[in-house]
């Protein structure tokens, strides 16, 4: 679109650009990178299925999420006994995970409400009526304590950072030992969605003379339901 | 909102950053700072927490060796192709629909934030941490322009309502203690009473920004690595701010420095690890946010428009020599100022820069050109505390060491590697070195000096300005170590002579 | 690897006959004791140290300010005073670290500079790895503190040596200061340009020195103990320190301590 003001940040851009780039190519411009030293990444001992899950469950509890480990068909049970010690009776989750088997029990006695609205204009709604939240993962990761989500149209964005409480579901089957090994056996470079967020915790803050304090703007409760274990 | 373009365009005084003035005044700023005992318990204490949490984090020091090692060469090697990898990143954040804009000065950055801000009629910005942001002083500029920019990272919104500048990179506000931040709050919030307790001052903050996400036009964030071959902003953040300013408001824009693209996805997870437990300790960040687009067809939330502003502002400068090229191979984690002991002392502000510290030292002088900084080369030990520590390997003393050359350069020697080249030199320092190397590097003239501050050790000034308002002068002895070497040879011969007879 | 760790990675030699001591500035004009009993030290265990008398200064004072030239000028000097092939004994970790480290980028225009700095050797580095020096300890039972100088520490390595050699004396034991590893604030120029910064850093270091009740601290840098013992004296304390060299030939003849 060429407004004015498009025409004028474009043509700043431009010259900006031009000249940053000369500056930076006129040193660097037939450089053999064929000459760059070696890179050898550090070689992480190899952990067994066990020991990751430990790894997994010792770092998040560490950073004040609830692991509980359970199994498929008791999700719902545990679901509801964790909302009812909250006193909170409504539950966001995506829409296709409204009709899955494991959630359905829930509908009896909590309201499950399907993300099945655009957030334009119903901001208001998502940030003060939607006290709990409950998501899918990915997969994990070991040595950091880390849930990888990769939000899409059915879990959005916001449905794991706006509500609360957050609730995800794990397959202890899909942790891997690290980000790194992660990224390469999945090929992530050749796939990246428009998002994604690797959750280790709850959220907090140490920036008032470094105490520690949970609940700053994300999720003040990460309740995992770990699947598989 | 138009601006004038040429207004924009004069690079010369009008650009001068606010920092250039506090900057000029460090010394009256240290001065101020290392009298105020309240400010000083607050960064001891919290340097020594940073310092602890750090070693906790590294209990193995061949894997922390290992890995410095591995990511100076990464960086080494994305800064050996910057240019390239901007042109990828720009090329690859395009197609992913995420527009980039380029910006030398701070003021170009400023305006194109601005104007893309207008374009959308934006009256609200919330912002997510973003030094860079700091670097050019977007707030004013905003703000001057009528458009409400409200910090959201909690030590940023309290820098904020206090009217002043982080002084870390990290913890914005770590030079208050939690009696501080009280007072604060119940002056500044109405129905607030003062409560010393963290967590009360803490929900009292997500309370007021959770309404600000929520109405909020326009999510401004800054960027810990962009990478060049997928097209992905990353960001690295405990309290899910960084998150909202991202994902809710309509409009998000980035800014970042050029030194920030990466090359690969897979250099991200070994700077990833080094960066958080450099910087407080953690395996990882609560959140690591990548973002490749703006909201898809489909989709039910995320920003319509992302776009990125990539600002050089004196990093070209670093880059064109290659010692100090490795200044840019910093991912700002805040290491090297938590084991600073002069950062310690007079704690962030002080320095009147963005970037305080011994990272501040290194690029200030880029960005604010050596007349505003010519008193920060020197003050520093070299003690290398902070070289030791920082997880790139950048030669921290060595380049301090190196700006000193430039500092006192005469001012039109040619090369000329440096805005404000010679800032620091004065002609009778110049002088008076000229003087002591014609003396030391011949052994005559040298015995001759010595053997005059022996002789006359008694007419030595017992004041020796600011060196004796706290020591005593130390007193020359009665012979150099030279004279009693050759005495003792003297006798020794003598007396091996006599043994002969 | 980075530079730090080169004292890690470099060979000592065997059984040197002949070393050359390089005495410091500092030394010269203010300390010689320290100079001569480094010297006698060094001449106990067999060795014939040689001491040229045209030697002066590292050069590290205009280094520091970033007068590289005049700095050159008087290292280049310096170079010449040195020419056997033999190992040069440097008294002080700083000058040590300059010589060892920074001569190399500061002379990378002379030809054989790489094999002159492979001849520095600090002086507790010199007593620990190359004459393996062993001590026994004549001297009284008593307490003592360790201040290791940054530039010794990080560029040489020397608190690691200078521990050990302590450590070899059964009748002293070191107690450890709070904040053993930070810098006490001489930096050379430092002290008089930012006079006040210094100021503040020795206050702490002293704090920290007094704290542990010893009767004297030791190091082997004679920067930062005038700057300490300077402290020391204007708050009028009666702390003071001792060259890790004078030292040690104290304990090993058995005087009765300074």
């Amino acid at each position: 679109m060429t407004t004015p003001s498009n025409t004028k940040i474009n043509k700043i851009s431009s010259n900006a650009r031009t000249s940053i780039l000369a500056k930076l190519k006129a040193q660097v411009s037939g450089a053999d990178y064929a000459k760059l030293p070696k890179e050898i990444p550090y070689d992480y001992p190899l952990l067994t299925h066990p020991e990751h899950i430990e790894q997994f469950v010792g770092h998040l509890e560490a950073n004040h999420a609830q692991v509980i480990k359970t199994h498929e068909t008791d999700i719902a049970k545990v679901i509801k006994a964790q909302l009812e010690q909250r006193n909170i009776s409504s539950l966001l989750c995506g829409e296709n995970s409204l009709s899955g088997e494991f959630i359905v029990p829930l509908k009896t006695d909590i309201n499950l409400q399907a993300y099945d609205f655009s957030i334009d204009g119903n901001k208001e709604m998502l940030f003060n009526e939607c006290p709990a939240a409950l998501s899918n993962s990915r997969c994990a990761i070991a040595a950091t304590g880390s849930i990888v989500l990769w939000p899409d149209s059915d879990e959005p964005r916001s449905l794991s950072l706006v509500p609360p409480i957050h609730f995800v579901i794990v397959d202890a089957e899909k942790i891997y030992a690290d980000f790194a090994t992660l990224m390469t056996e999945q090929q992530w470079q050749s796939k990246l969605p428009t998002n994604v967020v690797l959750i280790s915790g709850p959220s907090k803050t140490a920036d008032i003379q470094q105490t520690l304090a949970y609940g700053a703007h994300g999720p003040k409760e990460l309740i995992v339901l770990l699947l598989n274990s | 909102m138009s601006e004038d373009l040429t207004q924009v365009n004069s690079k010369e005084s009008s650009d001068e950053s606010k920092y250039a003035a506090s900057a000029r005044a460090f010394r009256d700023n240290v001065s101020r700072d290392l009298a105020n005992d309240e400010l000083r318990a607050n960064f001891r204490g919290a340097m020594d927490y940073l310092m602890a949490k750090r070693k906790d984090a590294f209990s193995s020091q061949d894997e922390l060796e290992m890995l410095r090692y591995q990511c100076k060469l990464i960086k080494q090697r994305c800064l050996a192709k910057l240019p390239y990898l901007l042109e990828e990143l720009e090329q690859k954040l395009e197609q992913n629909g995420i527009k980039v804009h380029w910006a030398e000065t701070i003021t170009e950055a400023n305006e194109i934030i601005a104007q893309l801000i207008a374009q959308k009629n934006g009256k609200s910005v919330v912002k997510g941490k973003s030094m860079v942001s700091e670097e050019t002083a977007l707030n004013d500029y905003l703000e001057q322009r009528d458009v409400e920019c409200l910090e959201s990272d909690m030590g940023e919104y309290i820098v904020q309502m206090a009217n002043q500048h982080p002084s870390h990179i990290i913890m914005p506000a770590i030079h208050q203690n939690k009696q501080q931040v009280a007072k604060l709050f119940a002056d500044n919030i109405d129905d607030f009473s003062y409560d010393t307790d963290v967590d009360v001052l803490i929900q009292q903050g997500r309370k007021v920004l959770r309404d600000k996400f929520c109405q909020a036009d326009v999510g401004i964030s800054g960027v810990n690595f962009a990478v060049a071959e997928t097209g992905t902003l990353c960001l690295v953040e405990n309290e899910g701010n960084g998150r909202m300013c991202t994902t809710v408001p309509d409009l998000h824009i980035a800014i970042t420095g050029i030194e920030k693209v990466i090359e690969k996805l897979n250099d991200v997870p070994p700077l990833l690890s080094l960066l958080t437990r450099s910087a407080t300790g953690q395996a990882i960040s609560t959140y690591f946010n990548m973002i490749t687009s703006a909201r898809k067809k489909g989709e039910k939330d995320g920003p319509k428009e992302v776009h990125l502003v990539l600002l050089d502002n004196g990093r070209s400068q670093a880059f064109a020599d290659e010692e100090l090229r490795q200044t840019l191979q910093c991912i700002r984690c805040g290491a090297c100022m938590n084991h600073c002991p002069v950062y310690t002392r007079i704690g962030g502000h002080a320095y009147g820069t963005v970037y305080p510290g011994p990272i501040g030292k290194m690029i200030s002088p880029h960005m604010l050109g050596l007349e505003a900084t010519s008193d920060l080369p020197s003050a520093s030990t070299l003690c290398g505390a902070c070289g030791e520590v920082c997880p790139v390997e950048i030669p921290i003393p060595r380049i301090l060491l190196r700006l000193r050359k430039e500092n006192v350069k005469p001012k039109n020697q040619q090369p000329q590697i440096m805005k404000g080249q010679g800032a620091g030199r004065s002609s009778v320092e110049a002088f008076i070195w000229q003087v002591w190397a014609f003396v030391h590097k011949s052994p005559t003239l040298y015995a001759l000096s010595m053997w005059g501050l022996t002789r006359f050790r008694f007419f030595m000034p017992k004041k020796l300005g600011p060196w004796t308002s706290v020591r005593t002068a130390p007193k020359p002895a009665a012979m150099t170590l030279h004279e009693r070497v050759k005495a003792q040879k003297a006798k020794q011969l003598q007396a091996a002579q006599k043994r002969r007879v | 690897m980075n530079k730090l760790n080169s004292q890690h990675l470099r060979s000592y030699p065997k059984n040197p006959k002949q070393v050359y001591l390089f005495g410091t500035c500092l030394v010269d004009s203010f300390f010689p004791d320290s100079g001569m009993d480094a010297i006698e030290l060094l001449e106990r265990e067999g060795i014939e140290v040689i001491y040229p008398q045209g030697q002066s200064c590292c050069g590290q004072p205009a280094y520091n300010s970033g007068y590289q030239d005049e700095a050159k000028a008087v290292a280049l000097s310096q170079v010449k005073q040195f020419p056997l092939d033999i190992p040069i004994v440097v008294v002080s970790g700083s000058c040590g670290g300059m010589m060892r480290h920074h001569y190399l980028d500061l002379l990378d225009d002379v030809p054989e500079i790489k094999g002159f700095c492979d001849r520095i050797f600090e002086f507790t580095e010199f007593l620990v790895h190359v004459l393996r020096l062993k001590i026994v300890d004549k001297g009284p039972k008593e307490q003592v503190a360790l201040h290791t100088s940054c530039a010794a520490r990080r560029e040489m390595g020397v608190h690691i040596t200078g521990n050990q050699l302590l450590a070899q004396l059964d009748n002293v034991e070191l107690k450890l200061h709070d904040y053993e590893s930070e810098c006490c604030g001489f930096g050379g120029t430092f002290a008089v340009k930012h006079a006040d910064i210094s100021a503040a850093m020795v206050a702490d270091k002293t704090k920290h020195l007094l704290a542990t009740n010893v009767v004297k601290y030791i190091s082997a840098d004679h920067g930062c103990m005038m700057n300490i013992d300077g402290s020391l004296d204007y708050q009028e304390e009666s702390l003071r320190g001792q060259h890790i060299a004078s030292y040690l030939l104290g304990r090993i003849k058995g005087k009765e301590s300074v």
